[in-house]
């Protein structure tokens, strides 16, 4: 699923960005191919990133070790899937993955309680939670079993007018 | 014997007889129009007003032998376009044209320019070809005169026609911008070509040409220019108008104009200076002038620029009717027709191709159709045509017939048939269905993640600077443009709050009516639910008092279940959501005044507090009921004061002045406010003083135990010793001890009655206001026995639990000087109260605090 579509501006401009968040850790030639990784705690650390809900999930999900160390090759990857020119089952796919917590390729109820309340800030109730997650199932589960695969989630993603445009990052 | 002739002629078609009349009858017909759906559903308003113009025109026509009326230049540029435009400029959703400038210039200026020398150029090469009349006597000049005045696209038309198609946003507010922001290259090319024209293509020199370029930057910067100052000077204004409050909305008018005027004194382009004007003083003037002028600005810009566009679309069709200015030629119409449509789909392809290599959601190939078959020509192009000066440019007439029929066939034929293009087309639709749930969910994770992802990059795009430009305009531009109470106001949550309540109130008492969204009614409707705790106030008021429903509208409201369901989770989502930083929507229609973000956020907001409080309500039960357990006497006092100091905690963070409950009687006494008292009061001041007022008497409230839950986070502000002496808990330990007791759920509905009720009654008399009478009451709190106070046989007397009862309530005695002090309520809600009402830091200064200190004083006293 690896597909570069860059120009050489935008890379440079991500590898340089890459490497302002840690330069003690980054070199600046890649030529040698070095084994770096920035840790996560880097990362989600950021002040912009404070707020944000998702951010580990995104961190985890786009690293190849799946805990969150991104190489400069995880961190490219994320971007040319939020690319204007990364197809849309791509996307779809990759927040697919972003929505399963637990790896096992459906989205469960378990995962989307958590998406919800991530998504609220733990405000709602329990019941309340759980009548969302109900709701949501049954709202884009196509073969009954109580779970999203993703083709359900596909399928649901694609009928959402907005979800090609507001998907992506330009940079 | 009379004379003769002249009351024939002055009779209703007299050159005075029908001016007043139609003038008067013009704003009738687009209200005719859209009480009869089926027709506006197919045939836009525009065209409509267009044909019954040449129907009165005919009349005119066959009854005065002569055509009486015209679309007078003067009077158009002067007085009919004016109001459109200012409509247009402050009422665009400034966000998304901000956000599509870059294409919205690029249309204006470069389609614009190519499109009028394209159009003017192939004209002449008709007419080189021999295949035009001998008597369309024009060279290359006359022709690109022509080309600049007919290839504009009409702000009027566009914005006529397109409303009613109800396309996409973006491209809305592309082909609309468009047609706003043409009009400096308008202007100047005509003026450039027609000054060319009269002196003669010979004696055109180098550089006039150039001059004319430079004129082109001239007449647009400085078009904007002259829009931005006098934003500047109306802002700057309006924040001193507090004593004139009348005249404000007139301000706005009058600045708009004189903006206008000057920009056209000084021969730069008005239409610029208007949109601009518009556009940016509309946050600081909004800020500054009051509620009711707010209300009155919008309005009257709306009926204005809708009266202005029906009179031009009449006055179109009757001009249309004067055939003695008309000199047909075949070739010179269908010529025009078919270059401006052709030159306009190559322009937009052109342009398109090159800037959906910058944009970030690329126009697609059917965005691109409608934009060119959008491209509507209208009055201005009409104006311009009848100002050119038949002596110098000879074709003058071949000119007006082809610009009329140019006109007509945009207007009609295009404006009719663009709803079932775009329908075939399948273009996106600006829609307003209800997203599903996994949309709403997803998208604001989606929303989430890109924040992040861009975050992550360090990507300072668009947003960056508006972010940049956001903290300028909040360290300077808005301390210098708005007034004080309303800058402070406005970062502090606690005025969004106050309006918040009065809408709810409203909505409190027009329930069933379009104003209480559909899940508000469904909720009561289903009692089982009672966890869902719906974030609004009527039914944090109707659910804690269900036995006693409200509402009878609500009980018709039956749906299917699955109906209800629906739309309860949506609102639970709807409510809690947090929204990242992004997402806006923008729309702007001329008819239908659409809910600005500002209020989507403040509804928001108002939620989000109403959900934390409703959190607080149950945890404050829980704290009580402990409390309760333990021993009474005093370790009782002292604990509930500690509870009360966690939940001025935990309140913190929302806007912290008010309790919670509060809210509830608020919405009763905005009732009396906005219903009852029509007397001049300003509502912003009403508002203040009623969330203040309602909160002295819900301490009484609290002291009596029915809603002992509500934290009372007005101990907060600033002088916490001087609230401290107010509460009730603090000082009078044997009253707590009573209040816990009997704490009880059944209270809360009995209390809720008659606290509507209460309003009710106060509806009917605003002489009397909320809480007068506290004596009777009193005494009921004094009773010692809990039991005694569910059965509570009389409402009235629960509800009003002022606050002087925090001290007497042992002594009954106290009851005369309460009575004295309740008649302050009202007053208490003289205009000038607000800024002082907003600080509560001095307490000197404000009738308001002397208040609450009253009883304090009682005991010591």
């Amino acid at each position: 699923m690896r597909m570069k579509v860059y120009t050489f501006p935008s890379l440079s401009r991500l590898f340089y960005r890459y490497r302002d968040l840690a330069p003690q850790l980054v070199p600046l030639s890649y030529i040698d191919k070095p084994d770096v990784k920035l840790p996560y705690e880097l990362i989600g650390s950021m002040a912009e990133l404070k707020d944000n809900p998702f951010r580990q999930r995104i961190a985890e999900v786009f690293s190849e070790d799946g805990e969150g160390n991104m190489t400069l090759d995880d961190f490219l990857d994320m971007f040319s899937v939020l690319s204007e020119m990364a197809p849309r089952d791509l996307k779809a796919y990759y927040a697919f993955k972003i929505y399963d917590f637990n790896n096992d390729d459906y989205i469960c109820k378990s995962d989307l309680e958590k998406t919800v309340n991530k998504l609220t800030r733990n405000e709602l109730t329990p019941e309340e939670v759980c009548l969302v997650c109900d709701k949501v199932i049954d709202e884009a589960d196509q073969d009954n079993d109580g779970r999203l695969s993703v083709e359900d989630f596909q399928h649901m993603i694609v009928r959402a007018p907005d979800f090609l445009s507001t998907f992506h990052i330009r940079i | 014997t009379p004379v003769p002739s002249w009351p024939v002629r002055t009779w209703p078609w007299g050159s005075w007889g029908l001016g007043p009349r139609s003038d008067a009858l013009f704003p009738v017909c687009p209200a005719v129009f859209q009480l009869s759906r089926k027709v506006t559903s197919v045939v836009p308003e525009s065209c409509l007003l267009i044909l019954l113009g040449l129907g009165l025109g005919g009349i005119v026509l066959a009854i005065a032998k002569r055509a009486e009326y015209q679309l007078e230049p003067s009077m158009f540029f002067l007085f009919l376009l004016p109001p459109i435009v200012l409509d247009s400029g402050y009422f665009m959703p400034s966000r998304l044209f901000f956000d599509n400038l870059g294409a919205i210039l690029t249309y204006a200026v470069i389609g614009t320019l190519w499109n009028s020398f394209a159009t003017g150029a192939a004209l002449w090469g008709v007419k080189q070809a021999g295949l035009m009349d001998a008597g369309v006597d024009a060279g290359l000049m006359d022709f690109l005169l022509f080309g600049s005045l007919i290839s504009a696209v009409d702000p009027v038309a566009v914005l006529a026609v397109f409303e009613e198609v109800h396309i996409n946003e973006t491209l809305f507010i592309i082909v609309f911008g468009e047609s706003l922001l043409n009009d400096a290259v308008t202007v100047v090319l005509y003026k450039v070509f027609n000054s060319f024209v009269e002196m003669g293509p010979a004696h055109v020199q180098a550089t006039d040409y150039l001059k004319g370029v430079a004129s082109f930057f001239v007449v647009s910067l400085g078009g904007a220019a002259v829009g931005l100052l006098f934003a500047f000077l109306l802002a700057l204004i309006t924040r001193f108008t507090k004593r004139v409050r009348i005249i404000e909305p007139l301000f706005v008018f009058l600045l708009a104009y004189m903006a206008y005027l000057a920009a056209e004194m000084v021969s730069l382009s008005s239409i610029l200076a208007v949109t601009f004007c518009g556009i940016c003083c509309k946050k600081y003037v909004e800020a500054n002038i009051s509620r009711k002028s707010r209300t009155t600005v919008k309005y009257t810009m709306k009926t204005l620029a809708s009266s202005s566009e029906t009179v031009i679309f009449m006055f179109l069709g009757i001009s249309a009717v004067d055939t003695s200015k008309w000199a047909w030629d075949t070739a010179l119409v269908l010529g025009t027709l078919l270059f401006i449509l052709l030159f306009r789909a190559v322009g937009v392809i052109l342009q398109t191709w090159v800037l959906n290599r910058f944009r970030l959601t690329p126009l697609d190939r059917i965005d691109q159709v409608v934009m060119s078959y959008g491209g509507l020509r209208g009055a201005v192009a009409f104006a311009l045509v009848i100002l050119l000066d038949g002596d110098k440019v000879r074709a003058k007439d071949y000119f007006v017939a082809t610009t009329i029929v140019v006109v007509f066939f945009t207007v009609l034929v295009q404006g009719l048939t663009i709803k079932p293009l775009v329908k075939w087309l399948k273009v996106k639709r600006s829609d307003h269905h209800k997203p599903t749930l996994n949309e709403e969910l997803h998208e604001h994770a989606f929303d989430h993640i890109l924040a992040a992802v861009e975050d992550v990059v360090g990507h300072h795009g668009y947003r960056y600077w508006r972010d940049r430009w956001e903290q300028f305009d909040k360290r300077y531009l808005s301390q210098l443009l708005m007034r004080k109470s309303a800058y402070r106001l406005k970062d502090e949550i606690w005025d969004v709050y106050c309006k918040l309540n009065i809408r709810d109130a409203i909505s409190f008492v027009d329930q069933g009516g379009h104003v209480l969204s559909a899940s508000r009614l469904t909720l009561p409707s289903m009692p089982s639910r009672t966890s869902m705790s719906e974030s609004s106030v009527t039914n944090l008021l109707r659910e804690s008092g269900s036995g006693a429903c409200l509402d009878l509208q609500v009980i018709d409201t039956v749906r299917s279940r699955r109906d209800k369901e629906d739309a309860v989770m949506h609102h639970v989502l709807c409510g809690s959501l947090y929204k990242p930083r992004r997402r806006y929507k923008a729309s702007y229609s001329r008819h239908f005044i659409s809910p600005s973000t500002q209020e989507r956020q403040d509804k928001e907001i108002f939620q989000q507090n109403m959900k934390r409080r409703l959190e607080t309500f149950k945890s404050t039960k829980h704290n009580v009921c402990s409390a309760k357990s333990k021993a009474r006497l005093k370790k009782d006092g002292r604990k509930k004061v500690r509870c009360v100091g966690a939940l001025t905690c935990t309140h913190r963070a929302s806007p912290s002045f008010l309790p919670a409950a509060a809210v509830l009687v608020a919405v009763d006494s905005d009732d009396e406010e906005s219903d009852s008292s029509e007397t001049e009061k300003e509502e912003d001041e009403g508002i203040v003083f009623i969330a203040r007022a309602t909160d002295a008497i819900l301490q009484g409230k609290k002291a009596s135990g029915s809603l002992d839950v509500c934290p009372s986070p007005r101990i907060i502000p600033p002088s916490p010793t001087s609230a401290e002496r107010e509460l009730p808990w603090k000082g009078d330990r044997g009253d707590l001890a009573v209040y816990i007791s009997s704490e009880t759920t059944k209270i809360v509905p009995v209390d809720m009655q008659a606290a509507w009720k209460q309003s009710i009654s106060s509806l009917e008399s605003v002489a009397s206001p909320p809480g007068a009478e506290p004596g009777p009451h009193a005494k009921t709190v004094a009773g010692p026995a809990p039991e005694e106070r569910q059965m509570m046989p009389e409402p009235r007397t629960c509800f009003q639990f002022p606050n002087p009862l925090l001290r007497s309530s042992r002594s009954q005695s106290a009851g005369s000087p309460e009575r004295t002090e309740q008649p302050e309520l009202q007053p208490l809600m003289a205009p000038d109260e607000h800024g002082r009402m907003s600080t509560s830091a001095g307490p000197s200064n404000s009738r308001w605090l002397i208040q609450f200190n009253r009883p304090a004083r009682f005991s010591d006293g």
